[in-house]
């Protein structure tokens, strides 16, 4: 089950790696990166569970000397919630570039953005 | 202490703040965000005094009440309080800086400002790969928020290319991140160091890809056309902020992340740090804009410290002293730099100009270049002399040749661009007026100087900034406002005092090189009384070269002797580039003096063997595959001082355009400088062999042709400043000819030459240099007949030239029977060949001088010139005098000397016993041939005047003319290509083909720099494929291995 | 050293002789030069007549101080030359003042005078004056050359610069002159000699018909007799030189007047059978065929 998760993952950021380099489109490209974060997102899941580990509850089960063996460590969860929140905020953020971008040139074509270069 | 905790806690609870006030309360945002910042900077101030001064211990910050791994954690040492401290410090100077940008924009800005600062330090601070993780989107984010303060409409486009590629970087670390986490169930940097065998075994892609998108946030060349177009575009207080807080956050990141890796990935570090930082300074070359170039410099920059972090191994208990001395330097000169850049309209290198006229930013501009090339006495230099000595000693020696040539590179377009600043014609708009921009400045400076202050306390040599010389040096800065009068009797008074206080240390060869160039030197400033004003950034300049030969002549290890080599280089660069013509030449000086003295440091580190307080003493120690090298380098590196041929091209230049009291300061003394340390060098290690090639042999070959080529170009020279500057090069010809013979005689003869050479050219200038003042032109074509207007200069130049000639009666004789004497003892005698033919080839250009000057015949405009002024003649007479006494009594300074030598060539030493000198070969009186020639030249003076008593004064015109008159004085002087034949004969020699050289070198360094920065092509797209492909390379190149 | 009164006499007596004896041998020289011209040529005593005249010249002008003074530095050249070089070997009488200084001194004393004079001869103003004056430079930087290194050759043959040493060391036999223990360095000094003599080939200094007579155009009256004096006992101060390193010295005077006539006579016998060089053509000459013969003498000293 994990690796089918993980195999997708990795499609899925192939796909939107693959998307964001080869779309001008600039809305095409943010589109292709939401693919490949969702896509590392999977990935995250799938590869943050460690096989025969418990749930990170300190109690008689689960000793606190022992607990660095035995647990599920609860920040890898809190970093997919936290990579998830940041992804809309760079995402929005980005389309807001987009809008902005769209007004000074009226093209979202991204090689039409070459004023600095070199 | 006020937990470490409260500096995140600030920043993002006044960002939460700012988001409650309301829009209109503008100053009171603005009060809170800088409140919030000042308190930030507190509190990392607080933990920098007490972990610096040992009353506390590196803390670990828990969270949730929980040790990790369950809980994030900070850690607050003192390299994560200085890096909050300067990241703070960034964020509250910009703040403040960006105030009316900030009034404008209003909260929002400033919450995002708030942000980028908070989030830097979080960087710094945490311990944890997720909160890492967290803190370098915050910083991403808040980049897309700031870039947006520029007025640039670009920066639009800017911002996107660099979100585009914070997302790919995202990408890479979130996987590796996980996998990572798989390998050793932790997110916990210091659990997974714990347990790195681990994340190496199962997971080594894992490291790799984090690792690899922490240095894609370090903006690594040539990955990173996104960063350069932020840097170019950004506001300046913005850009200032990228490249001190967040470059410095993301590296101390990529420190922690090495923890993970351990030793094995310190190569990789390394090699993608030394390719950044020659590479992106040599794509600088190319650069026409200021902030783009800035960029570059920044890319430079960190790459060299990603550099030192991949030598941590080695450095020791010393690393954090090296690379945190690199770090701050680059980030506060940088951060100053785009300050500065703010105040500045255009966007060109030669639109700072507009800087004239403002000499305390010329002064913070000078200081933040200081800072970043790492020259004393701020941190760099300090940082760049242990870690050059310590990876020699572990025989790194590609790396520091890297290192060096970088440095060099970096070194050009930023003293490129500070000459044209200073030199260029002024640019129309103005600079900025704004105080508070001003302030931020200035506390920039001020930092730069401080962290040197106590960078010198922590430094293992001691602290440069409370060695006397240069404290007096650099108190002029604080005198600038009084007069030159003033300025002018407390520089000599400091020079004859230093003299007088040191006169019992010194030894005989101290005491010579002392008394030419410090006695010497305040002969010299009494040519100086004729300016008039303030003459601003003259006596700092000309104190700290002062400052530097002093503290040369008395150096007793390495470092002292670096150290004072380097301050005198750059007090003399900024002497020479006073000039009116200089810029050009006084950057090929600098660089040609910076590549000696990397060079200069190369050899010593070679030879140090590891420890940085290596005295030159030890020099005598070196072994045998080591010591040629050592011997090779260092010799180099003082030939540049000593114009040694191939080595000359930025002497004429420089010594021709210097003004009138600088040029007798940088030819008639600071040459010596070479000389002292040739001196130095082959004292200690005597000749060495490389290859079967005896080195010494060699340099005797360097030395003739140095006198030939000089003399022969000075021979064609018009321009009469110019003929003495060449000439220079043919004297030290000489003196470098003398020292190479390696016997005793030899070496008197070197010494002979630094005393001569010294009067004479020191007088020929100063009369000159009068000359031209007067004339208004150095061309001598455009002179002649002044010997009756000018009747001391020409009195001061008639004896100069009999002394250089080596006529006898006067003192230049003395070198020329001393070097007679030496040579016939010595095995090599092809080269002196081309001392002999290049003696009466000096009569060529000497006469020259004198004739195309002072006699023929007289221009019309310049019948009514005067005498040149007083204090310019008064040096001359005394020199003058100086001449006669020495050519009578060459014993009374020779003697001494002559008897030190003996303990390094006890043969050969010279008789002194009543007026006679005598040597294994002939004899020499001195005094004798004064009386002799003197009577003989009186008494048929006498009967001449007898005879021809009633001899009647002509006019200009009335010669020997086919029986008519002469068209005009212009016709009549025979003065321009004066040895025509000449050229004709041997003009061949003459061909620049050592100009040639270096210019191929330097156009093909810019030709590829310009070529090759094509690479970014303004794309975004691009830029991320670059991105991804510098990591599959990366990776190719780590599996390679 | 204490000084000893009597020199100066004994100095002067030797001045005289040899002022007399160049003025009678330029002229002789002359006169063998006119007469392989197949012209008749000047009388022996031209020289005391030209003397008379110079001094009895009523007219005189001045051009300024240097131009007063480059006679004298012209003649203190020659008559100081004279006096560091010991012209008698063995007799303390015609040593002269040669305890002042050795070789070394001589070799450099020689440029006095022409450097006081080219610098007399600058303040006249005449263009011909400075252009006579880079010739001359331009000359003697290859012309000496040769001589330098024949000098160095002997210096290191003989292990001493001093010159009464170098003659010391040639006495007993013709054998032991350097002429022939030491041919090479002696053949560049000869060719080397003929480009300082102002002879053609290497006349182009004076170069009658281009330039009138080169530096002293502007010369006339006393100043001319002044040069006329060194013109006689320069070239014979500068052979003594030859004749000491070379030729074995001369301990007579006969033996003296005999060696600097006959060396004079190698500079005349070229001269007569030469056209006149172009500077860089002699430069060329010099650099071609007579530094190479110093360069194998220095080699093999």
């Amino acid at each position: 089950m994990a690796y089918i998760a993980m195999t997708t993952g990795f499609v899925l950021i192939l796909i939107g790696l693959f998307g964001a380099l080869t779309n001008r489109n600039i809305l095409r490209m943010i589109v292709a990166f939401t693919v490949a974060n969702t896509g590392v997102n999977l990935v995250m899941v799938a590869v943050g569970y460690m096989h025969g580990r418990t749930a990170p509850i300190l109690d008689e089960a689960v000793p606190v000397a022992e607990a660095v063996a035995r647990i599920i460590d609860p920040v890898p969860q809190a970093l997919v919630l936290t990579a998830i929140v940041i992804g809309v905020g760079v995402t929005a953020l980005m389309l807001a570039y987009v809008y902005k971008l769209y007004e000074t040139k009226r093209t979202l074509d991204i090689s039409a953005f070459k004023d600095l270069k070199w | 202490m006020v937990s470490a905790l409260y500096i995140l806690a600030v920043g993002l609870g006044a960002a939460f703040l700012l988001g409650l006030l309301r829009d209109e309360w503008r100053a009171g945002a603005y009060g809170v965000s800088l409140a919030a910042l000042a308190c930030m900077s507190l509190i990392s101030a607080g933990w920098v005094w007490v972990l610096a001064s040992g009353d506390g211990s590196a803390v670990d910050i828990t969270t949730a009440g929980t040790l990790p791994p369950y809980a994030i954690n900070l850690r607050m040492g003192l390299a994560e309080a200085v890096l909050t401290l300067s990241i703070n410090l960034t964020g509250l100077l910009s703040a403040v800086y960006l105030r009316d940008t900030m009034f404008n924009q209003g909260r929002r800005a400033l919450a995002v400002l708030l942000i980028f600062t908070m989030a830097a330090c979080g960087i710094v601070l945490t311990r944890d790969l997720f909160n890492l993780f967290v803190f370098f989107e915050l910083v991403a984010i808040a980049t897309g928020g700031l870039v947006l303060l520029s007025r640039d409409k670009r920066a639009l486009a800017a911002g996107f290319k660099y979100l585009v590629a914070s997302q790919v970087i995202t990408i890479l670390l979130l996987v590796g991140i996980i996998f990572a986490y798989h390998a050793t169930g932790t997110l916990n940097i210091d659990g997974m160091a714990e347990v790195s065998s681990l994340v190496l075994k199962g997971g080594g892609l894992a490291f790799f890809l984090m690792f690899i998108a922490i240095v894609l946030d370090l903006k690594p060349f040539p990955a990173n056309g996104w960063a350069l177009d932020v840097y170019e575009s950004a506001h300046p207080a913005f850009s200032a902020m990228l490249s001190a807080a967040s470059g410095s956050a993301a590296l101390f990141a990529a420190d922690k992340l090495l923890l993970i890796g351990g030793s094995t990935w310190l190569p990789l570090a390394t090699g993608i740090g030394i390719v950044g930082f020659v590479g992106a300074n040599l794509f600088a070359l190319a650069q026409r804009n200021d902030r783009r170039l800035l960029g570059y410099s920044s890319v430079a920059q960190i790459g060299l410290i990603l550099a030192v972090i991949g030598q941590r191994d080695l450095l020791g208990d010393r690393y954090l002293f090296i690379a945190g001395g690199i770090l701050l330097a680059h980030a506060v000169a940088k951060a100053g730099l785009y300050w500065l850049s703010g105040l500045i309209e255009g966007r060109t290198l030669t639109a700072w100009s507009a800087l004239q006229g403002h000499p305390i930013l010329i002064f913070a501009f000078a200081s933040f270049i200081a800072l970043l090339v790492g020259l004393p006495p701020f941190p760099g230099f300090y940082a760049k002399w242990e870690l050059v000595i310590a990876l020699a000693g572990e025989g790194r020696i590609a790396l520091i040749g890297l290192i060096l040539f970088g440095a060099l590179l970096e070194a050009g377009y930023l003293f490129r661009w500070f000459g044209r600043a200073l030199k260029r014609e002024r640019a129309p708009e103005p600079v900025a007026v704004s105080s508070f921009k001003r302030a931020v400045i200035l506390t920039a400076v001020a930092a730069g100087w401080g962290l040197g202050l106590i960078w010198g306390a922590l430094s293992l040599n001691g602290n440069l900034l409370l060695a006397v010389p240069l404290l007096f040096a650099f108190g002029f800065l604080v005198l600038e406002p009084l007069s030159v009068q003033i300025k002018n009797s407390l520089a000599i008074a400091g020079l004859v005092a230093w003299f007088v206080l040191s006169l019992p240390s010194y030894d005989p060869l101290q005491l010579i090189f002392a008394a030419v160039m410090l006695i010497g030197g305040a002969l010299i400033l009494l040519a100086s009384y004729q300016t008039q004003g303030r003459r601003i950034g003259f006596y700092p300049s000309a104190m700290l070269m002062y400052a530097g030969l002093a503290m040369l002549i008395v150096a007793e290890d390495a470092f002292g002797f670096f150290a004072a080599w380097e301050s005198l280089t750059i007090g003399s660069y900024f002497l020479i580039l006073r000039g009116q013509r200089s810029e050009p030449h006084a950057l090929s000086y600098m660089v040609f003096s910076l590549a000696g003295a990397f060079l200069i440091l190369a050899g010593f580190a070679l030879a140090a063997d590891g420890d940085p307080l290596f005295t030159l003493a030890g020099l005598k120690q070196v072994a045998a595959p080591l010591a040629p090298w050592v011997f090779l380098l260092l010799a180099i590196g003082f030939m540049t001082k000593t114009a040694a041929v191939g080595l000359h091209i930025w002497l004429p230049g420089a010594h021709a355009e210097a003004e009138t009291d600088v040029s007798p300061m940088v030819s008639g003394i600071l040459l010596k400088a070479g000389l002292f340390g040739l001196f130095v060098l082959f004292m200690a290690m005597g000749s060495q062999q490389l290859y079967g090639v005896e080195l010494t042999h060699i340099l005797l070959w360097i030395g003739a042709l140095s006198a030939l080529i000089g003399n022969l170009m000075a021979a064609f020279q018009e321009d009469a400043k110019r003929l003495l500057a060449y000439s220079s090069i043919g004297q030290m010809g000489y003196a470098l000819f003398g020292l190479a013979m390696m016997n005793h005689l030899g070496w008197l003869m070197a010494l002979m030459f630094v005393i001569n050479h010294y009067i004479y050219k020191s007088m020929l200038f100063l009369s000159v240099g009068g000359v031209a003042k007067r004339t208004g032109t150095r061309d001598m074509y455009r002179m002649g007949g002044l010997i009756t207007l000018m009747p001391l200069s020409f009195i001061a130049v008639l004896i100069g030239i009999i002394a250089m000639s080596g006529v006898p009666p006067l003192s230049g004789f003395g070198g020329r029977w001393i070097f007679y004497n030496a040579i016939l003892t010595t095995d090599s005698r092809l080269p002196m060949i081309l001392i002999f033919i290049s003696g009466p080839i000096a009569f060529l250009y000497l006469f020259r001088l004198i004739h195309t000057i002072f006699l023929g015949q007289l221009k019309d405009e310049h019948r009514r010139i005067k005498e040149a002024p007083f204090w310019l003649v008064l040096p001359q007479m005394i020199f003058v005098a100086c001449l006669m006494a020495f050519a009578l009594v060459p014993g009374l300074a020779l003697r001494r000397v002559d008897a030190y030598i003996s303990q390094f060539h006890p043969e050969g030493a010279l008789g002194w016993e009543g007026l006679t000198i005598t040597s294994a070969f002939g004899y020499w009186s001195p005094i004798s041939i004064m009386i002799v020639v003197g009577v003989i030249f009186a008494s048929l003076f006498a009967w001449l005047v007898f005879v021809n008593r009633k001899a009647q004064k002509v006019k200009q015109f009335n010669i020997v003319f086919a029986g008519e008159r002469p068209f005009r004085p212009e016709t009549t002087h025979f003065a321009w290509n004066f040895f025509a034949p000449y050229r004709k004969a041997l003009g061949f020699l003459t061909e620049p083909l050592v100009e040639r050289f270096w210019a191929a070198i330097v156009d093909l360094l810019h030709a590829s720099a310009d070529l090759l920065r094509r690479l970014y092509t303004g794309n975004g797209q691009t830029y991320a494929i670059q991105l991804l492909a510098f990591v599959v390379v990366v990776y190719l190149l780590r599996t390679g291995l | 050293m204490s000084f000893e009164w009597i020199k100066i006499p004994y100095a002067l007596l030797t001045l005289f002789i040899v002022a007399n004896y160049g003025f009678l041998l330029t002229a002789v020289m002359a006169k063998i030069a006119a007469r392989v011209g197949r012209r008749h040529g000047i009388p022996v005593w031209q020289n005391y007549l030209d003397l008379i005249k110079n001094y009895g010249l009523r007219s005189s002008i001045t051009h300024g101080v240097m131009f007063y003074m480059g006679p004298v530095f012209r003649l203190t050249g020659g008559v100081g030359l004279l006096m560091f070089v010991p012209t008698l070997y063995g007799t303390e009488m015609f040593s002269n003042m040669s305890f002042a200084g050795d070789l070394i001194l001589a070799l450099y004393f020689v440029f006095f005078g022409s450097l006081g004079m080219a610098l007399g001869a600058g303040e006249s103003g005449h263009p011909y004056s400075a252009i006579g004056v880079t010739r001359g430079l331009s000359q003697v930087t290859a012309a000496e050359l040769p001589f330098a290194l024949a000098v160095y050759a002997v210096a290191v043959q003989y292990q001493t610069l001093s010159v009464t040493e170098i003659v010391a060391a040639q006495q007993g036999g013709i054998l032991q002159w350097t002429l022939f223990t030491n041919p090479i360095a002696v053949a560049a000094a000869m060719l080397s000699f003929l480009g300082t003599m102002m002879r053609p080939p290497f006349d182009v200094v004076l170069a009658p018909q281009e330039i009138p007579i080169g530096p002293p155009t502007e010369y006339h009256s006393s100043y001319l007799a002044l040069m006329q004096t060194n013109r006689a006992i320069f070239p014979i101060a500068k052979i003594v030189i030859y004749m000491n390193l070379f030729f074995g010295g001369a301990a007579s005077w006969p033996a003296f007047f005999l060696k600097v006539f006959l060396i004079y006579l190698v500079s005349v016998i070229v001269g007569v059978v030469f056209p006149r060089f172009r500077v860089e053509q002699s430069i060329r000459w010099f650099l071609i065929w007579a530094v190479p013969l110093g360069v194998i003498a220095i080699m093999i000293a």
